[in-house]
């Protein structure tokens, strides 16, 4: 009772200290109330020492050793407003992330724009997300330019995923002192249902029978061919990839699988069995979409209301991915 | 999976794999592979030891070189750090040393010792970035250790090239990405040191001071003081002259007596063993009331004494009272030295008046006197008979003196620093064989002939003479200035003092030493006549303004005492306040200073087209009039809005604000030669217009 009582006021207190609001549209500015400080371990540590140093020139008389006391502490307190300048009116603003597949990282374009005259370096950024990770990136961002940054978070669901929390940090100069800010980013990403894995055949004369049936898959292996965001790790060709030198711009090989003729095909969700689950019927579409886009054989889809005639191309193949996500989806 | 993260680069690719880094992982990475960082680190690190390598043992700073080219060989190498195993050898074979060379752990000496090795010891056992911190902070304590040996001007700017190559290695350090060129770097942190440079100065003045010590210090904390010593044997007191250190300095009130009068008085000695004068043992001692007659008006002063390690204080002869100290009470003995209860460590300053005309002592009792009469058995007998003839040939004592004086005066004495040595009976070789003697042998020579003939009296030592530094008018009062001289007690009188080098060297004490006694330069080599060279005056020129330089440092800066600070809250107008007062007084001071630095760091003054300027105006006028303009609007655009038939503007003001913003399109976006000269006037009006 008391521990709920003690978490509310602190969400609350969260809340309203670090401005834990809904998304800020558009730029981002870093005013003075939203950027933080406080001392690092070895900014303590220095504290301590900075009290030695007092008591020794106090014991011994020494003059110069009070100077040079209060100097360093001079020194640290400089620290401190520059540590706070470092990170103090930045202009933030959200760019793209691309469509992922669930399962995938999703990756946040992130800017971060200097307009003032001075250079601002090791600025860190992480995701503030529940399981904590403790990963950041380091940038440098100069006087009057702009850095782009990429963070990573994983994408766990289909549909839409807002970016989470970021925190920026900075310990520059001296590292005796931590500077830090929130920001909720204005940016989602759309995530693809999750390809599914061992899936059938892509259904070649799916009019008349749903599973079963077909040629395409698995059966026999067809060669190689580059990898292609969706397939699946277990496929990926590895004694190929060894082979290939990373400075010929050695990329990811998938086996490929190949199975009988090329013939219409059309894609249709009512057409799954019944008894499948909704997430896996997405799946199996997802899968199948990726399929016959690598295969180059045009596919008709049918998805609740929606309905797309037989083509080919990333257009037809965005369109039908994003159908799958935002099925069953509001907003 | 993890989430990844990386830079995009220009080209588009994701190098996350790359430059997958993590904050733990950015802490405690090896850093061998930041050479230059390190190279740094050792170059701040030995510029913070390299003052100490004077004052420490030979093998100290030695060992410390060994490990410190070690540590550069392994940075430039790229090798691995040497294990624990290997380590922890040579730091139990540095300690074992240390506790060899002092026979202990403590104090400041051994202290400093160890502190050098650990240093050096940590550079070598650096995994991760705390270790930095560790470093960095043990050589902040070596920089303040190097305080006990060395307060000058020099220790200073040492210190301060020590701090700024400090902070360029932390700065170093910090960098994630790009790490600017090194002078961008030192740069960085000149400007963090030029800026705290105020606010020390705030912290040092107003900080309140408390007099230490807070707790007993080491024995050895005041070791290798120079100053005059408590025995005096032949020798001493020219070894002494050879050192050029200021023993005190004094600055005079009323108007600075002639220099032969400038006796400033120190120990007085009275028991001999035919070598060493010593002070009379206290215990055996008869003493009796100080009774001073003064005569004229007294000359105040004030004297700054260095630390001499022990307790008596100098004075012009003769004060009446003696000086008040802070913290260390002062007493006068019955022979009139004066002496502080506490050994003199720290530069004190302490205000007295004398009287040049004085008989001192005038009514003396016979059983004191008895004490300055002693001789020692067996030793100088041609002396004893010497004077025992003088004595003969005059009744009076005053003729005894004179006699002696003259004999002084007329037999072929020679004052110098370097006489040649004395045997058993010292003063007889010295008064009929070598004749050539400083002032310790012409003053003990001449206490021993009074003695012998029946006159009471001693041997006192101190300084005489100083010389007026034209550039702040103190008086510099140097160890080579040390002089001894000696006291008769005489019926009526009381004790004379009576200068028996006067006698064969006048000049001594008219003027001072160094222009009596030719300077050796280089060993001997070459001999300077003081006198006559332009050179010689130049240098002294140039020595009178840095050592008024240095008294002023002294003065103001080393001798920052609470007193000191108390007359300056005074002078600030806070007189008798107390710590809170202080302590509110600093903190509002500091925060002043501290916003005066900072302030202009954190103001941002965008330069601003005037073109744009007046466009902005415009869109808050019609953002007033309910029509702000879009993100994504264009001039044009915006126009199109602004004068569509739905909105509320006048014809009028329609008209003008498509005038504007066609004018603005122009300027902004049209060709150049076609747009009018006075195109920003023309803009003012049609937005007054627009109003």
């Amino acid at each position: 009772m008391f521990n709920a009582l003690e978490h509310g006021i602190r969400k609350r207190l969260n809340k309203w200290l670090f401005r834990l609001h809904a998304p800020e549209p558009g730029e981002v500015f870093l005013n003075q109330r939203r950027v933080f400080i406080v001392p690092t371990h070895p900014g303590l540590m220095f504290c301590v020492m900075l009290l030695a140093l007092f008591i020794g020139s106090l014991n011994y008389n020494l003059s110069l050793g009070f100077g040079f006391t209060f100097l360093i502490a001079g020194c640290a307190l400089i620290d401190m407003h520059l540590t706070f300048r470092n990170l103090a009116h930045l202009h933030l603003t959200a760019g793209r992330a691309a469509p992922v597949f669930a399962g995938e990282d999703a990756q946040f374009e992130l800017h971060l724009i200097n307009r003032r005259k001075y250079d601002r370096y090791a600025i860190w950024l992480d995701f503030v997300t529940d399981d904590r990770s403790e990963l950041a990136q380091a940038v440098d961002v100069m006087a009057n330019a702009t850095r782009s940054v990429v963070l990573a978070t994983p994408a766990q669901e289909r549909g839409w995923l807002n970016a989470p929390r970021v925190r920026l940090q900075t310990r520059f100069p001296l590292g005796l002192l931590r500077a830090w800010s929130y920001w909720q980013p204005d940016a989602k990403a759309l995530v693809y249902p999750r390809p599914e894995d061992h899936a059938p055949p892509l259904p070649l004369t799916g009019a008349e029978k749903g599973d079963g049936l077909g040629f395409a898959g698995q059966d026999d292996f067809a060669g190689i061919r580059n990898y292609q965001a969706g397939d699946s790790l277990k496929r990926l060709a590895w004694r190929q990839i060894a082979r290939l030198a990373p400075d010929l711009g050695g990329a990811l090989v998938t086996k490929h699988f190949e199975g009988g003729a090329a013939a219409e095909i059309v894609l249709d969700f009512a057409q799954l069995p019944h008894n499948m689950d909704t997430e896996a019927k997405l799946s199996r579409m997802t899968r199948w979409v990726i399929e016959a886009e690598a295969r180059g054989l045009p596919y008709a889809f049918r998805l609740g209301s929606i309905s797309h005639a037989a083509a080919l191309g990333p257009s037809h193949q965005q369109a039908c991915l994003r159908a799958l996500a935002l099925y069953g989806k509001t907003g | 999976m993890p989430a990844r993260a990386g830079p995009v680069r220009e080209d588009g690719v994701n190098m996350g794999a790359l430059y997958f880094r993590s904050f733990r992982q950015h802490m405690t990475r090896p850093m061998s592979r930041e050479k230059t960082g390190v190279l740094l680190l050792l170059f701040s690190c030995s510029l913070v030891i390299i003052p100490h390598a004077g004052h420490l043992p030979a093998w100290v700073p030695l060992a410390c070189a060994a490990l410190l080219l070690w540590r550069c060989w392994i940075t430039f190498r790229g090798n691995r750090m040497p294990p624990r195993w290997l380590l922890l050898p040579i730091a139990l074979l540095a300690m074992s040393g240390v506790l060899a060379t002092y026979h202990t752990f403590f104090g400041r000496d051994a202290g400093v010792a160890m502190l050098t090795l650990l240093l050096t010891l940590k550079l070598l056992e650096m995994h991760a970035r705390r270790d930095l911190f560790v470093a960095l902070f043990l050589s902040f304590f070596l920089i303040l250790a190097g305080f006990f040996y060395s307060q000058s001007i020099g220790a200073a700017l040492m210190t301060i090239i020590a701090v700024l190559a400090i902070l360029t290695t932390q700065v170093s350090f910090q960098y994630t990405g790009v790490v600017p060129p090194l002078a961008q770097r030192v740069r960085l942190a000149a400007l963090i040191l030029a800026l705290a440079a105020p606010l020390m100065l705030v912290l040092f003045l107003l900080f309140p001071r408390i007099q230490g010590p807070l707790w007993g210090l080491p024995s050895d904390a005041q070791e290798g003081r120079t100053g005059l010593s408590e025995t005096m044997s032949p020798g001493n007191i020219a070894k002494l002259a050879q050192s050029d250190e200021v023993a005190f300095r004094v600055k005079f009130e009323d108007p600075l007596p002639a220099q032969s009068r400038l006796y400033w008085r120190g120990i007085v000695l009275g028991t001999y063993d035919g070598r060493t004068w010593t002070p009379l043992l206290s215990h055996a001692r008869h003493s009796s009331r100080v009774v001073i007659n003064t005569r004229g008006a007294p000359t105040r002063y004030q004297i700054t004494l260095e630390p001499h390690g022990r307790r008596w204080l100098f004075v012009l002869e003769m004060p009446r009272t003696p000086p008040r100290l802070t913290s260390n009470q002062s007493f006068v003995t019955s022979e009139l030295q004066l002496l502080a209860s506490q050994p003199i460590n720290d530069r004190v300053r302490y205000d007295a008046a004398s009287y040049v005309d004085f008989d001192l002592q005038p009514n003396e009792e016979p059983q004191v006197l008895q004490q300055w009469l002693q001789l020692p058995d067996d030793f100088n007998p041609r002396t004893l008979a010497f004077a025992a003839r003088l004595r003969n040939q005059f009744r009076n004592n005053t003729d005894m003196i004179h006699a002696v004086l003259r004999f002084f005066r007329e037999q072929p004495f020679r004052y110098t620093l370097e006489p040649p040595p004395l045997g058993t009976h010292v003063v007889d070789d010295f008064l009929f064989s070598t004749r050539a003697g400083f002032c310790e042998h012409y003053s003990g020579a001449f206490v021993v002939l009074m003695r012998a003939m029946g006159i009471p009296a001693r041997v006192v030592t101190g300084y005489q003479g100083g010389e007026i530094n034209p550039a702040d008018g103190f008086l510099t009062v140097r160890q080579s200035d040390a002089h001894a001289w000696a006291e008769v007690w005489l019926e009526q009188r009381g004790w004379v003092r009576i200068d028996p080098t006067a006698a064969v060297s006048p000049d001594r004490i008219e003027r001072n030493l160094r222009s009596v006694i030719p300077r050796r330069v280089l060993g001997g080599l070459l001999d300077i006549d003081a006198n006559d060279s332009v050179w010689i005056t130049r240098l002294k020129q140039l020595r009178q303004n840095w050592e008024a330089i240095t008294n002023a440092w002294n003065q103001w800066v080393l001798n920052y005492t609470p007193e000191k600070q108390r007359n300056f809250f005074k002078w600030l107008g806070f007189e008798g306040a107390d710590w809170r007062t202080m302590i509110a007084l600093m903190f509002a001071l500091g925060t002043a200073v501290t916003a005066i630095v900072v302030l202009p760091m954190l103001v941002h003054q965008q330069k601003r087209d005037p073109v744009d300027a007046l466009y902005q105006l415009l869109c808050t006028q019609m953002a007033r009039q309910g029509y702000p303009r879009a993100p994504h609007e264009g001039p044009r655009d915006y126009c199109t809005r602004l004068t569509a038939p739905a909105s509320p503007l006048t014809a009028k003001r329609k008209a003008s604000v498509a005038r504007f913003l066609a004018l603005y399109e122009a300027v902004r976006y049209g060709v150049p030669e076609h747009v009018p000269g006075a195109y920003l006037s023309q803009l003012k009006t049609l937005l007054s217009e627009c109003r």
